[in-house]
């Protein structure tokens, strides 16, 4: 492919709308505000979310014109997502606007985009959509307006604060898109403690809970694949500015800590470590913006292709393992005090880890690959 | 095809006309022994400068196409593709620039043409014994007598040397203890009485690069190029991102050795272990990323006029991607890949044991990585220079 046919730069607009994003975090949400909602457990500011919408018309951004959104893709969804992940961000953007409406676009079904994505678009709806994962296992019995869910789901984004909730369960007719309202019967939602705070999960616990199908029965693993690879690719965006940002914070410590007489940035040791972080990021920028600039191209009504297959995976094992590196030697230049609870800089690399193993173990990703790639070669013959 | 004329074609236009020329003139096979190659290089060089289809990013007056930024990644493309050879020695990207940049009319008539053409081959000769990573303490001398500068010292690790004419050089013109303020850039014809060239020979076995022995030879002050005691300003002159037009091929390069590895893998049936297919995903995840990040350096060198910090550490990414493919190689060939290509039981002529060998060079040459490192901490990301070299 030549590198002209698919421009992996950023325009002059958009590092405009960076500039904007950046400034408005700085002033409104920046890391300090994420981590005194964290400590307190208040989950994010519905103040700073409703300013987010009024003055960027953020919640809907990357969403179809025809809901209500801005029609930008993917690919400028990724530099909102980085500036967020700068300041660990906490709203309900990553829950709505990009696992919920992907399952919503995906499933095809247009009564339900209808009810659901102008709100989300607007911000005004809160949703959030369950991905397969550990100990998540929800069975629906019945059809149509009887449609009854039982089982759990954990480590949902958001669980406890959304209004709508979107879940895949297994049926007599395969894997199918259910909606929940919150306040359904018999449904129960708890919070999940994780370590990364600044991102609330929770289970939902269904106890014949009366849910709608969204599109058509069956459809539920394509429809999870398109929500998996809208969230690698959102992960992605935040993993690359949370990297980009500690490393920020390691060089400006360099720069000014002293010992032995001179800055520490000044030894060798800890200057190849800023450079070996600084090659992690580029890796990391450089698997995200392709992932991005892959899926600005997508249809989401369709199945997944080889290379977006392929490219989510890069993109969860690089941006993953590269955050999760540079966090780490951030706290190690920053010694004793990378330490403490008091300096930021465990929040980041709690961010990194979580959201690493959010992805996918990278224990298990490569063997995911090579079954993959091994999966296409052998379609080849 | 007049050469003035590829500045004003349109990208398609110009890969298809290029790769037409090629399809007419194709360049052939790669012949095996060393002299031979060196024939063909010549050979193919001098007749792409006559036919304009050399140089893509010299001037025009110098045998080059003066390509913009974008037709010249299409050019590296379309030859690689055709498997063209580069032009014998190390001259053109290296000291090219700089006799363009900085040279007299004069020795830019003398010396561009030919070197563009392989009719002359040059050769590198800055490092000496004392002086790699340091190589401003370099003591080379060049003690001026009249119209002569009087050479004598030593240069090492210099490829092509053996079958070179010119070697392009940084001597000491200045005081013993002047560093980069007392070097200048000296081209001496190695045919000067009073040099020795003698070829070195490599972990490998093979014998690709030389010492030569500089003993009393007389260079006349006109192959100075630049300012005397200026030489260290002008040594790294680039044209424009030249080099970064190559980035792809590059990337493209390591993805089609990758393709060979994976095709051992298959063959000995080595990818049902669980630990060796991982370990391939992660060589393949690793292509991937270099691709990648070529694109993005060529998207933005021709968006904005600037490759970003991406391609400072690609060099790192890069170099330490192919030691770890080789060595992945070798493993899992297990003990039959250290058997040497005189063996019949060698597999594939020892090709990843000797890729193993030479690409210990890969974090040295040019520049080691921990060079690379401090370079990118200190120019990048702005951290204190050494105490030692901040003096």
């Amino acid at each position: 492919m030549s590198a002209t046919t698919l421009d992996l730069s950023l325009s002059s607009e958009l590092e405009e709308l960076r500039t904007l994003l950046r400034d408005f975090m700085t002033r409104k949400s920046p890391v300090g505000a994420a981590r005194e909602r964290a400590e307190n457990g208040a989950g994010y500011d519905e103040t700073v979310w409703h300013q987010m919408r009024d003055q960027m018309g953020l919640p809907g951004l990357a969403l179809p014109e025809r809901y209500g959104g801005q029609g930008f893709s993917a690919f400028e969804q990724q530099v909102v997502l980085e500036e967020m992940g700068r300041v660990l961000h906490a709203s309900p953007y990553y829950a709505s606007s990009v696992l919920a409406a992907t399952a919503l676009l995906a499933s095809g079904d247009e009564r339900a985009c209808d009810a659901y994505l102008p709100g989300i678009a607007e911000g005004s709806v809160h949703a959030t959509c369950a991905v397969s994962g550990p100990g998540t296992t929800v069975r629906v019995t019945g059809g149509g307006e009887a449609a009854r869910l039982v089982g759990e789901a954990r480590f949902v984004v958001d669980a406890t604060t959304a209004s709508v909730l979107l879940v895949v369960a297994e049926g007599d007719d395969g894997p199918g898109l259910f909606a929940v309202a919150a306040d359904a019967p018999g449904l129960v939602r708890e919070p999940l403690p994780t370590i990364d705070a600044t991102r609330p999960m929770g289970r939902l616990l269904f106890e014949d809970v009366p849910a709608r199908l969204v599109g058509r029965a069956g459809e539920g693993l394509r429809i999870s694949d398109r929500v998996r690879t809208a969230a690698v690719a959102a992960l992605a965006g935040e993993q690359l500015g949370g990297a980009e940002r500690c490393l920020e914070i390691a060089v400006e410590y360099a720069q000014t800590r002293e010992q032995f007489g001179r800055a520490i940035g000044s030894f060798q040791a800890v200057k190849h470590k800023c450079a070996d972080m600084l090659l992690q990021v580029e890796a990391a920028r450089s698997a995200a913006v392709y992932l991005a600039r892959l899926l600005s191209h997508e249809d989401l009504a369709q199945p997944i292709g080889q290379s977006v297959a392929e490219g989510t995976l890069v993109a969860a094992i690089v941006c993953g393992e590269a955050y999760v590196f540079v966090a780490k030697q951030t706290i190690q230049i920053l010694g004793g005090i990378g330490y403490t609870w008091e300096h930021d800089a465990h929040l980041y690399l709690k961010r990194a880890k979580a959201a690493q193993l959010l992805a996918g173990s990278p224990l298990r990703l490569r063997a995911e690959f090579a079954a993959l790639t091994a999966a296409a070669k052998a379609g080849d013959r | 095809m007049s050469r003035t004329e590829w500045r004003a074609k349109d990208p398609d236009q110009f890969r298809k006309e290029l790769r037409d020329w090629l399809a007419r003139t194709p360049p052939g096979r790669a012949p095996r022994g060393k002299h031979e190659r060196i024939a063909w290089q010549k050979a193919w060089s001098a007749q792409a400068v006559e036919a304009g289809v050399g140089g893509p990013g010299w001037p025009v007056a110098y045998g080059g196409m003066d390509l913009p930024f974008e037709l010249q990644v299409i050019w590296q493309e379309e030859m690689s593709r055709a498997k063209a050879p580069n032009v014998p020695g190390t001259g053109v990207f290296l000291a090219g620039p700089t006799v363009i940049k900085h040279g007299t009319p004069e020795q830019r008539e003398r010396y561009l043409r030919p070197m563009l053409r392989g009719d002359e081959i040059w050769a590198q000769a800055f490092s000496e014994p004392g002086a790699g990573s340091d190589l401003a303490s370099l003591r080379t001398t060049a003690r001026r007598d009249g119209d002569v500068y009087i050479v004598n010292g030593q240069k090492v690790w210099n490829s092509y040397a053996d079958v070179a004419q010119i070697a392009f050089t940084l001597v000491r013109t200045g005081s013993p203890d002047s560093r980069a303020d007392g070097i200048s850039y000296l081209l001496i014809d190695l045919d000067t009485p009073g040099i020795t060239v003698r070829p070195l020979k490599d972990i490998t076995g093979a014998e690709t690069f030389c010492e030569i022995f500089f003993d009393d030879v007389r260079v006349p002050v006109a192959n100075r190029v630049g300012e005397e005691n200026e030489g260290w300003s002008i040594a790294r002159t680039t044209l424009g991102h030249e080099r970064a037009a190559n980035a792809l091929n590059q990337a493209a390069f390591y993805e089609r050795v990758l393709g060979e590895v994976v095709a051992l893998a298959e063959e000995r049936e080595s990818l049902a272990d669980p630990g060796t297919a991982t370990a391939l995903a992660d060589l393949q995840v690793r292509s991937r990323v270099m691709k990648i990040t070529a694109m993005r350096t060529i998207s933005d060198i021709i968006t904005k006029g600037d490759p970003g910090p991406g391609s400072s550490v690609s060099r790192l990414y890069n170099s330490a991607f192919e030691q770890d493919l080789n060595e992945f190689a070798l493993d899992l060939l297990g003990i039959e890949g250290i058997v040497t290509r005189d063996s019949d039981l060698a597999v594939q002529r020892g090709r990843w044991i000797y890729g193993f060998l030479r690409t210990r060079a890969s974090t040295i040459g040019a520049g080691t990585a921990e060079i690379q490192r401090n370079i990118v901490a200190e120019r990048v990301l702005g951290l204190p220079r050494d105490p030692v070299t901040a003096s």
